[in-house]
């Protein structure tokens, strides 16, 4: 985090000395100076912290005043995420505002018009609806909003808020944020385990509440997930303990650690001495600590040559989570396909390029010291290979790369394993785009302007070469008249990917044309009730229209589609990866996607089918087969579908309802 | 002292500086001023300033400022100037006062005056038609012996009485005469193109005497400067401050400001550009007073005043000598592109220990600008920086007018 220099303190003195002395008249012109030193300010704690202490002064000398925060009592905390994100001069208003209800709620400051605790739950209620910065982890439609700076004010905002205020008012929002967070199963799991290290500092969480016990689950998960990580909470001690522990007591442990793995997807420091322990002395054990099914049990006999040797070279306190990725990988037979087994022990010999060592080093936080960074590369390798539904974009704009990565996990691991290398040793890639070799080192600038590095390893070694590819095959197919994803997808992803393809956008026209029609091929193309009750084989590339909570268009987003299938209930539902780290949104009309409860594997995010389609622009099919179903789709569903685009993203467009030659 | 300042047009600052000061003082100004000076108190005579007639005149207008007792009249814009130099010539019973006024008023009549008095100016002329710049261009090649095939020398135009830039053309040639001259220009000056290095000061007179030189350094015209100048003009302090004091002599200007502007030669020779007697542009006597440490707005106000006496006047004015600490700079920001949707602040400028403040407002959602500018047009807001190294100063603000802050 930056520091606030003295500098920056002096300018601020200065322009609010010029603000006090300043007559009512110029008082707006002067606050405006002002409110760009505060801005400055905000971008770091320490400034925070002054600006905390000078905000009683401020108020006093009427900052607020002729403002719509003028009146403390009578401002709205839905509001406060509206007006961070206007951007400056508003937003560092608001971090102001938000600033005096602090020094209100902690009594620094005391105030007439608003009482301490009403304060309080102001802050409390404003914390709910703005998590995603107190996480530093933002939704799409958030992320296109704010520009970085302004981001990263919002963060250090709410990082202070946090660390300032009681908390107690929001536990049950935390416990359920923590459940559907770790239910998606996230590679990065520092979210979740700062969330949960946030809620066992802060609160009591002995009680027998259904909330108390599910934040249990959690927090022990990480602190204790068994009687001798409880009883020997130093790595050290708990070293020790396993040394001298029985057979008994190993398998117990072994059980313990195993089950709060697989209910919560996350992995403790004490699980990887536990692991490698059992490795060297009880292999019989490993399945269990792993908590491995039968398929997984068969691998690990199999292969248990080569995951032993990953495990010994790779696990470790800090890099513990692979566990997971690692028993994923061997519940999904990866071992049992040779170039898969190949690729990692070509890994395992690798030497890493020296700029991507700084890559991967800049990503991890708490490093230790005796692994090295080839080491959290094939740790992160397996997390990948084992949690393809994991993989997330982080604070970027490479919705993209994160999709390829995702879909080449599932279909083309030792393809991906291959490219992780020849990225890992060479800082370079080559893809092949109509006949042309694109080497990304050679290309222009992607659309990352700066990796945020908040990111899994994979992520951080490929996704700056794929972000630049992927972008110079947009520029070569710009201009062509029609969506420049229709031949960008097919050569970016491989194979998987249909070469037919269908937009209801018009280039040329800047127009949506034939609606119908386009909603048409979509369900002839994936609803089983239309195709010949076909099952998608392979995820779909899809485009969609981004929309807020109010269903107005914010962008375009690239997600996939994974299956449609119907849930317990009987309705039908598109399950897709939104590679966009949180999968929960609200995307106005209803249209909220799910993440749990709706049939949902780990990482999906599902819509009942007809408003999935609401949200779709482009997709790619077989225009072979679609041919025979499409005279089956009945009109119904397209008038469910129609109004709901046209009353949301379609206002931002033409609309022209001329038939067309698909 | 005088009894009351008339301060003629609206100016926030200057009012701000004026209760400061705490001296009496009426604003005039537009009657769409009224209802805001009532709720603020502020001393104010609504007057059509725009308008010449039987009801709107300065007989007229000093009627409506005696309840007031107003002595003293200061042009504050460009388009005040007559009105002010009117009334000075009715308190101080000297009708030549507003024929000075005009004289600011016409560029034609401050040049000849000028080229009279022994001050360097290019060649000059008014000119009615399209015709009348080329015949202008024509005889200016001649004087400047053109061969067959060379180019054209320049020609500027500009409307007899607008502020700074507002309506100034630049022609290279007799066919840019035909694209872009339009029959609204004229009648206008025309003039030969000037050599030299530009730069304005502001010059505080009374009694007929620089009480204080203000050099403004321009980095870019009409999009950065900084106060103190830099190295160069400063060893050239000494002969600005003569050939201003012969500019002065010449105008025979007794009280107020004046703001000229001069081009630098390689031999250390000054022409004239033009000058004007209204507050400058380009924020800069806030930068001045920042430099100088003292209120340089109400320094402009009193100095209009006759009465003020010497103490008064070292009361305001900085002392004698006295040097600047710190450059103050400033880089005005437009937009570079028609259509923009965000406001984005580089992390390098917060970073940059010379930046102290700006006033950037981000834009409305798609706002656009219109394709006619006058001048410079309204910029979106300024940045400020302070430092101790006017080089440095120079590069940054060099720097800055070139980022897009507005994307």
């Amino acid at each position: 985090m930056e520091i606030a220099s003295d500098r920056i303190f002096q300018n601020f003195e200065k322009s609010l000395e010029e603000f006090k002395e300043s007559i009512e008249l110029t008082k707006q012109e002067k606050a405006a100076k002002l409110a760009s030193q505060v801005d400055i300010l905000s971008q770091s704690r320490n400034g925070l912290v002054y600006l905390l202490q000078k905000i009683g002064e401020l108020d006093r000398a009427g900052i607020f005043n002729n403002t719509v925060w003028s009146e403390p009592d009578k401002l709205i905390p839905l509001l406060v995420k509206g007006t961070l994100k206007v951007g400056h001069p508003t937003s560092s208003f608001e971090i102001l505002s938000e600033l005096r209800l602090l020094a209100f709620a902690t009594g620094i400051e005391k105030s007439d018009k608003i009482a301490q605790k009403d304060a309080q739950s102001f802050l409390e209620e404003v914390m709910v609806h703005n998590l995603e910065f107190a996480h530093q982890d933002v939704s799409e439609e958030t992320r296109l909003a704010m520009p970085v700076r302004e981001l990263k004010k919002a963060f250090n905002l709410f990082g202070f808020i946090v660390s300032e205020i009681d908390l107690q008012g929001v536990y049950e929002k935390l416990a359920e944020e923590i459940r559907l967070i770790c239910a998606q199963r996230p590679i990065m799991t520092r979210k979740a385990r700062e969330l949960i290290r946030l809620v066992n500092e802060r609160f009591d969480t002995t009680g027998d509440s259904e909330t108390d016990r599910s934040v249990r689950l959690y927090i022990n998960a990480i602190y204790a997930p068994s009687e001798g990580a409880r009883n020997n909470t130093s790595l050290k001690d708990y070293e020790y303990f396993l040394s001298e522990s029985s057979v008994a007591t190993l398998e117990r442990e072994a059980r313990a650690m195993g089950e709060h793995m697989n209910a919560t997807g996350l992995v403790s420091g004490y699980h990887s001495l536990l692991l490698k322990k059992l490795v060297a002395d009880y292999e019989d054990l490993v399945p269990v600590c792993l908590h491995l099914n039968d398929r997984g049990v068969a691998e690990w006999e199999k292969f248990h040559g080569l995951i032993s040797t990953l495990i010994n070279e790779t696990v470790s306190p800090d890099n513990c989570q692979c566990i997971y990725g690692l028993a994923r990988m061997l519940g999904k037979s990866l071992f049992s396909r040779r170039p898969v087994r190949v690729g990692l022990e070509n890994l395992r010999k690798v030497k890493i390029h020296s700029m991507v060592e700084k890559r991967i080093s800049k990503s991890l936080i708490n490093k230790d010291a005796d692994v090295t960074v080839l080491q959290y590369l094939i740790g992160g390798t397996i997390k990948v290979l084992g949690q393809h539904l994991g993989v997330g974009q982080g604070n970027n704009p490479t919705c993209q790369s994160a999709r390829g990565i995702s879909m080449w996990s599932q279909h083309a691991p030792a393809m991906l394993i291959d490219m992780i290398i020849t990225v890992a040793t060479q800082n370079d890639l080559i893809m092949r785009f109509e006949n042309q070799d694109l080497t990304s080192n050679q290309l222009g600038k992607g659309l990352l302007e700066k990796l945020d590095y908040n990111l899994d390893v994979v992520s951080v070694v490929l996704v700056p070469h794929l972000d630049k590819i992927y972008n110079e095959m947009m520029k070569r197919s710009a201009y062509r008249g029609e969506d420049p994803h229709k031949w960008v997808n097919p050569a970016m992803y491989g194979q998987w990917v249909h070469v037919g393809f269908a937009s209801c956008y018009d280039y040329p026209s800047n127009s949506i044309v034939d609606y119908a029609g386009f909603v048409k091929i979509f369900y002839a193309a994936f609803h089983p009730d239309f195709n010949g009750q076909h099952q998608m084989v392979y995820p779909n590339p899809v485009g969609i229209f981004l929309t807020t909570n109010k269903g107005v268009m914010v962008g375009l987003h690239a997600i996939s589609l994974l299956r449609v299938d119907k849930n317990k209930k009987g309705e039908m539902r598109a399950y897709f990866l939104n590679p966009n780290n949180e999968g929960r949104q609200d995307w106005g009309q209803g249209i909220k996607p799910t993440v749990f409860g709706n049939g949902e594997k780990p990482g999906e995010s599902s819509l009942p089918f007809y408003q999935f389609v609401a949200r779709v622009y482009a997709f790619h099919y077989s225009a072979l087969d679609v041919k025979s179903w499409l005279s089956l789709v009945p009109q119904e569903e397209i008038r469910k579908v129609e109004p709901l685009a046209k009353e949301s993203w379609g206002k931002s467009y033409v609309w022209n309802q001329q038939t067309k030659l698909w | 002292m005088a009894k009351c300042f008339a301060l003629m047009g609206w100016s926030l600052p200057v009012i701000e500086s004026m209760q400061k000061l705490g001296k009496p003082y009426v604003v005039v100004s537009f009657p769409d001023f009224e209802p805001y000076a009532a709720e603020h108190n502020i001393p104010f005579v609504p007057y059509q300033l725009d308008e010449w007639s039987d009801t709107s005149n300065s007989l007229d207008l000093v009627e409506k400022l005696k309840p007031y007792n107003a002595d003293v009249a200061v042009p504050l814009y460009e388009e005040t100037v007559e009105w002010a130099g009117a009334l000075n010539s009715i308190y101080r019973n000297d009708p030549r006062v507003l024929n000075r006024a005009f004289l600011f008023r016409n560029k034609a009549i401050m040049k000849r005056k000028a080229l009279i008095g022994g001050l360097r100016v290019g060649l000059f002329e008014e000119v009615y038609s399209k015709d009348g710049v080329k015949a202008f261009m024509r005889r200016l090649n001649e004087a400047n012996l053109q061969l067959e095939g060379e180019e054209d020398s320049w020609v500027h135009i500009k409307p007899f009485a607008s502020a700074g830039t507002v309506g100034h053309r630049l022609l290279k040639s007799m066919a840019q005469i035909d694209e872009e001259c339009e029959d609204g220009d004229f009648p206008c000056l025309a003039e030969s193109h000037l050599p030299g290095r530009e730069f304005s000061c502001e010059a505080f007179i009374h009694k007929g005497k620089i009480r204080f030189l203000n050099i403004t350094e321009y980095v870019k015209l009409g999009y950065s400067n900084f106060i103190p100048e830099g190295n160069f003009l400063e060893t050239k302090r000494e002969l600005i401050h003569k050939q201003v004091q012969k500019m002065v002599d010449i105008f025979g200007i007794e009280f107020g400001m004046v703001h000229p502007e001069w081009f630098l030669t390689e031999n250390d020779e000054l022409n004239f550009g033009e000058t004007a007697c209204r507050i400058p542009g380009g924020h800069i006597l806030e930068l001045c007073s920042k430099s100088y440490e003292f209120d340089a707005l109400a320094a402009f106000v009193v100095s209009h005043d006759p009465n003020a006496t010497e103490e008064e006047l070292d009361a305001i004015f900085p002392p004698k000598g006295f040097k600047p600490k710190y450059y103050h700079g400033n880089v005005m920001i437009y937009p570079h592109k028609r259509q923009f949707s965000k406001l984005e602040i580089p992390e390098e400028l917060n970073n940059d220990p010379y930046f102290t403040e700006h006033s950037l407002v981000p834009p409305y959602e798609g706002q656009k600008i219109s394709g006619d500018r006058g001048g410079f047009g309204n910029h979106f807001g300024t940045i400020n920086f302070k430092g101790e190294d006017p080089d440095r100063m120079t590069e940054l603000l060099k720097h800055y007018q070139k980022v897009d802050f507005y994307v």
